[in-house]
């Protein structure tokens, strides 16, 4: 640091401050002042980063100059310069955070300039550690505008190459096109839920949780809704079944979340030589926890791999349509919900994810503010 | 009920000519309305309606509306929407398009009254036509 040091100290005795004065104007920047609206005017005109007071003053006390200091000037070290005869008010003042430190009248000169130099190395660690978050939230900001851009620019390719695909098949065409615009679609449709999956792993990490009502006969419409098409493919049936006996409020974009990761993949684990084929979700929930069931008849999982489901790129080599971060992502949101997901299958048969979480009761003080950022 | 009739335009506004294609086909190829306006920015369409506002007070307008356009966005023609008159208001049905799926944008588009539903893209003509109906019955 080439900028010296800035120290004041306010004192009402001149003999104080002289002999401050010459203990370190060495080394600092030492200015001073009998009196406290003195002591203002050089914080507000000159660079300080160490504040001195004394305690007892005529008109306004060092810890009272500290309070009326403090908003303006917050990130100053103050150190309270007393007598033994006011070591409540000091007490005090160091536990409401006013002081860091204080020294005693007589004071030793050695002590003194061990005083400043720690306060200095206080003062750099602080300012450091403010620098440093800052350079945090800025670093987090730019990561949630990079996810946001590429949650759309990565996205709207693909999602215009559905699109497509989708129009060339309704219009019908020979079969050896048709056959490729299969392939094209299935390569689409990876792309799409990869690129999906990585958004929803940030902003399952990232974003606050959004408290509202949870109404699991519209949500669980909803999930059955955007798959229903994919269902219809392989003939499919969606049932449900709600036990839900209160209303109460959760992070309800989470639980579509899991819902949706479980729903596409029971759909893509299906066992096409069955009839029918089912997906069945079932929610069991009272005032203190909600059980959420999401069983199918598909291909089922075998045992050895069962426990490793939930990894993060885990992939049924069996039948490799995933990314392998769904379940992962899906248990994720779990943790965020204070919950536990498990899994239990018979190969052949089908497979059942149970979804565990307790019903928070305290009054919700989270105020869900919409970005601006849609706007710009 | 059958979408078809004449009493019933659908509004495509989307800066993407592939999505503005593709949307029009799937449209008319589902049976859905063969009555399609397209705008490939949100001024055009603003300047349409304002153009003619005796048409858009008497039949149904479905409009698709894109999120993310330059120039005017899809937030910024639903704050000009918003400012129509009421009897112009209550005759768009609005479906925002995106193919961001982002949270923040999702509650922003819900909490316009004009708004009927978010729908990510590509179009998923099912949902379209199971929240029209529900809609227009």
């Amino acid at each position: 640091m080439n900028e010296r040091i800035g120290i004041l100290y306010l004192d009402d005795e001149e003999q104080n401050l002289l002999s401050f004065q010459a203990l370190f104007r060495r080394d600092y920047d030492v200015h001073t002042a009998t009196n406290a609206p003195d002591a203002v005017q050089i914080l507000n005109s000159k660079n300080i980063q160490i504040i001195f007071s004394d305690q007892k003053m005529p008109d306004v006390s060092g810890v009272e100059f500290f309070e009326m200091i403090l908003h303006d000037y917050p990130d100053a070290v103050r150190i309270l310069i007393t007598g033994y005869a006011d070591i409540e008010a000091v007490i005090d003042a160091i536990n409401k955070g006013q002081v860091y430190r204080y020294v005693t009248k007589p004071w030793d000169a050695n002590d003194l300039k061990i005083c400043v130099e720690n306060a200095l190395e206080k003062f750099r660690r602080d300012k450091e550690l403010i620098e440093k978050n800052k350079q945090l939230g800025e670093a987090n900001a730019e990561l949630e505008k990079f996810v946001y851009s590429a949650s759309h620019d990565l996205r709207a390719p693909v999602a215009s190459i559905m699109g497509v695909v989708k129009v060339a098949k309704m219009e019908g065409t020979d079969e050896k096109s048709a056959a490729y615009f299969d392939m094209i679609e299935k390569s689409a449709n990876r792309l799409n839920e990869f690129a999906t999956n990585i958004i929803h792993y940030y902003q399952n990490n990232h974003s606050e949780e959004l408290i509202e009502e949870v109404n699991f006969e519209s949500l669980i419409d909803e999930v059955f809704d955007k798959y229903q098409h994919l269902a219809e493919n392989v003939n499919i049936t969606f049932r449900k079944d709600i036990a839900a006996n209160s209303v109460y409020r959760s992070d309800t974009y989470r639980i579509r979340m899991i819902l949706n990761n479980l729903v596409s993949n029971a759909i893509k684990f299906a066992d096409n030589k069955k009839q029918p084929c089912f997906v069945d979700v079932s929610v069991v929930q009272n005032k203190e926890k909600a059980v959420v069931r999401v069983s199918d008849n598909g291909v089922g999982i075998s045992p050895q791999i069962l426990p490793t489901v939930f990894e993060m790129f885990f992939s049924n080599t069996d039948k490799n349509v995933g990314s392998g971060v769904g379940l992962y992502i899906a248990r994720q949101a779990v943790k965020r919900l204070g919950g536990v997901i498990s899994a239990s299958s018979e190969q052949g048969k089908g497979s059942r994810f149970t979804l565990k979480y307790r019903i928070r009761h305290e009054p919700d003080q989270r105020q869900y503010h919409l970005s601006p950022r849609g706007r710009q | 009920m059958s979408l078809i009739n004449d009493n019933i335009i659908f509004h495509l506004v989307d800066d993407n000519d592939i999505d503005i294609a593709v949307n029009t086909k799937l449209l008319q190829l589902s049976g859905i309305t063969p009555n399609i306006h397209a705008y490939n920015n949100a001024t055009r369409f603003l300047q349409a309606i304002n153009a003619n506002q005796e048409l858009y007070s008497t039949k149904t307008h479905v409009i698709l509306l894109d999120i993310m356009m330059p120039g005017m966005n899809g937030f910024e023609c639903l704050d000009e929407l918003s400012k129509l008159p009421e009897k112009i208001k209550t005759k768009l049905k609005v479906f925002m398009l995106s193919s961001s799926i982002d949270r923040n944008d999702i509650r922003l588009a819900e909490s316009y009254d004009l708004v009927q539903r978010v729908l990510e893209k590509p179009l998923d003509i099912y949902l379209l036509k199971k929240t029209l109906e529900g809609i227009l019955e």
